[in-house]
């Protein structure tokens, strides 16, 4: 429906950036109270497969597809999620690499479906766009209610000191289960969308890169609000499509200036920077991210920067 | 009144022992805590009280040894289920939620007793009123007020907990632990870096809380506030009690003075 209004490469382009931006929440659940997780992309290859088979093997239709895959990647997720109480930091980082790793080998190894040729003809949805515009405005509600309320007060303690937390009665270990586990089916769901999209999923589709990627949109957008995701997402989307048109107004530099040595040296190769191809997306990700480190480790966005904006909340907030 | 509620016991500690190593940071440690009292724990630094305190809400765990709450024994329970049941306590290195307000601070106090089970509050979060705050929010907010009225912290509730200068940070972290319903109360320190006038109104704050029938054990260096408001005192040094009784016993017995403050010193 929406995506009738948009010609294919937007529309496209559109989808593939939202399902970034849902990936990002997947993120950011757990992130939320302190679980840093490098295997989000492993969630999103358990529900991508998981969706496919269903959809492609089994005739079942793409929403309940969908959902099945988020499940079942929630399901895992509380499982990787057990082991992941005990461990924080630099350690959790490298359980749920190694969990993202096993997945891909599984993916590898296992004929059924598709091995090391791939999982093709998974049936195109034409309505993906619309799912997922709902589930990112899904997402946002359920963050804010949950960024509002007790719950999300206390996810926010044992991001801070979990210790702390703990001795005031605050419910550690579930708490930090049902935000991996809610993490994990995000992630799900947004495999399962990508795969309905791209229609050929493999091994390699959720490599390390994509956690990486995934890890980039919150740490740009802002991990301290529910508005970071979806904000870091867009920007890092946006860049390369802004430089690309950036390359079509430099046609409009008339030829007499740049025929001549240095300008036509210049022009080249202000032309192939706007280029924006893999390996020099991820040499400025890298940039932009050691830039953030530097400049605002808290992201773009902060909880403070929105309250200064939101000041009506403030007084609702004291009546 | 008071005489009446002594005769109860609130926590017994039966052989407690704990080693880092090859050191006893506590060795046998046997006492009784009575309902309502403020039962002070003194000794010099390194003595175990702190080891003390983490054993009894559990964030670490005993090699041998029992500890019995309000008459059951808590030797599996987590920390925050001990809280649940009414242990309550405060950090001598201050741990505050450094990006939290004060009534936020406060509030996650609460959180446990409003909200025992995670779904409990999803759901409340989930299906909250839009635009407006939940009734259950507003109570859990005025109820922090009252508890930083109590404190004297109520105009400084919307300022981040890290912003407040130290001796209410103290005060903070006892609001915080007041707000999970305590019936024990373990304050580590709680006088540590206040000025003498802030210290003399920390001396009313917690013989208010032990009259709200809250018992107190209390580690504590500074001695006047240690004597003025205990009723009763254990001695420990290097893991192991070396006296106990009430502040004017303790106060002029020779080897309590001798192990705490070396020999000639007048308590």
């Amino acid at each position: 429906m929406l995506g009738e209004m948009l010609d294919g490469y937007t529309r496209s382009l559109l989808i593939f950036a939202g399902i970034n931006a849902i990936a990002a929440y997947s993120f950011y659940a757990p992130y939320k109270t302190g679980q840093v997780s490098l295997g989000q992309a492993g969630f999103m290859a358990v529900g991508a497969y998981a969706s496919a088979v269903l959809t492609h093997k089994f005739g079942i239709p793409f929403a309940a597809a969908v959902v099945f895959g988020g499940i079942l990647s929630g399901v895992i997720g509380v499982v990787v999620g057990f082991p992941a109480l005990r461990i924080k930091g630099i350690y959790l980082l490298l359980l749920t690499l190694g969990f993202s790793e096993i997945i891909s080998v599984i993916a590898l190894s296992w004929d059924y479906i598709g091995g090391a040729q791939g999982f093709r003809g998974i049936p195109f949805n034409q309505y993906t766009l619309d799912y997922v515009v709902g589930i990112i405005v899904v997402l946002i509600l359920l963050f804010a209610r949950i960024e509002r309320s007790s719950l999300g007060r206390a996810m926010d303690s044992i991001h801070q000191d979990e210790t702390a937390a703990e001795v005031m009665g605050i419910d550690v270990v579930r708490i930090k289960l049902f935000a991996f586990g809610l993490g994990a089916v995000i992630a799900g769901v947004a495999g399962a969308l990508y795969a309905h999209q791209a229609t050929y999923i493999d091994s390699s589709t959720f490599n390390i890169m994509v956690s990486v990627e995934i890890l980039m949109f919150v740490v740009v957008g802002g991990g301290s609000t529910y508005w970071g995701p979806v904000f870091g997402a867009a920007v890092l989307n946006a860049i390369p499509e802004v430089l690309r048109s950036l390359r079509d107004w430099l046609e409009i530099v008339p030829v007499a200036w740049t025929n001549f040595y240095p300008m036509n040296r210049i022009y080249d190769s202000l032309h192939d920077f706007l280029d924006f191809e893999n390996a020099k997306r991820l040499i400025a990700f890298g940039l932009i991210l050691i830039l953030m480190m530097i400049f605002r480790p808290d992201g773009l966005l902060t909880r403070d920067s929105l309250h200064r904006l939101r000041f009506w909340h403030r007084k609702a907030r004291h009546a | 009144m008071r005489e009446a509620v002594t005769s109860n016991i609130c926590l017994t500690i039966e052989g407690l022992t704990k080693r880092f190593g090859g050191f006893y940071a506590l060795n046998d440690l046997n006492m009784e805590v009575a309902q309502g009292h403020i039962h002070a724990l003194i000794g010099p630094n390194g003595a175990g009280k702190t080891t003390f305190f983490n054993l009894l809400t559990g964030v670490l765990s005993a090699d041998s040894g029992k500890i019995i709450f309000d008459g059951e024994a808590l030797d599996d329970v987590r920390p925050s289920k001990r809280t649940l049941r009414g242990i309550a306590r405060t950090f001598q290195n201050i741990r505050l939620f450094p990006h939290l307000t004060v009534i936020e601070s406060v509030m996650i106090g609460e959180h446990c007793r409003a909200y025992p089970s995670v779904w409990k509050a999803l759901s409340k979060a989930v299906f909250q009123p839009p635009f407006c705050e939940a009734l259950e929010e507003r109570e859990m907010r005025a109820r922090a007020i009252e508890l930083l009225e109590f404190l004297g912290l109520a105009d400084k509730r919307d300022e981040k907990a890290s912003d407040l200068p130290y001796g209410e940070q103290r005060k903070l972290e006892m609001a915080r632990a007041l707000a999970t319903q305590p019936k024990l109360l373990l304050l580590d320190e709680p006088a540590a870096g206040m000025n003498p006038h802030e210290t003399e109104e920390l001396d009313d704050v917690i013989t208010r809380i032990r009259d709200r029938g809250i018992t107190i054990i209390l580690v504590e260096h500074d001695m006047r506030l240690v004597m003025e408001i205990s009723d009763r005192i254990t001695v420990i040094n290097f893991g192991i009690k070396i006296a106990e009784g009430p502040p004017d016993k303790i106060q002029n017995d020779p080897v309590v003075i001798e192990a705490y403050l070396g020999e000639d010193v007048q308590l």
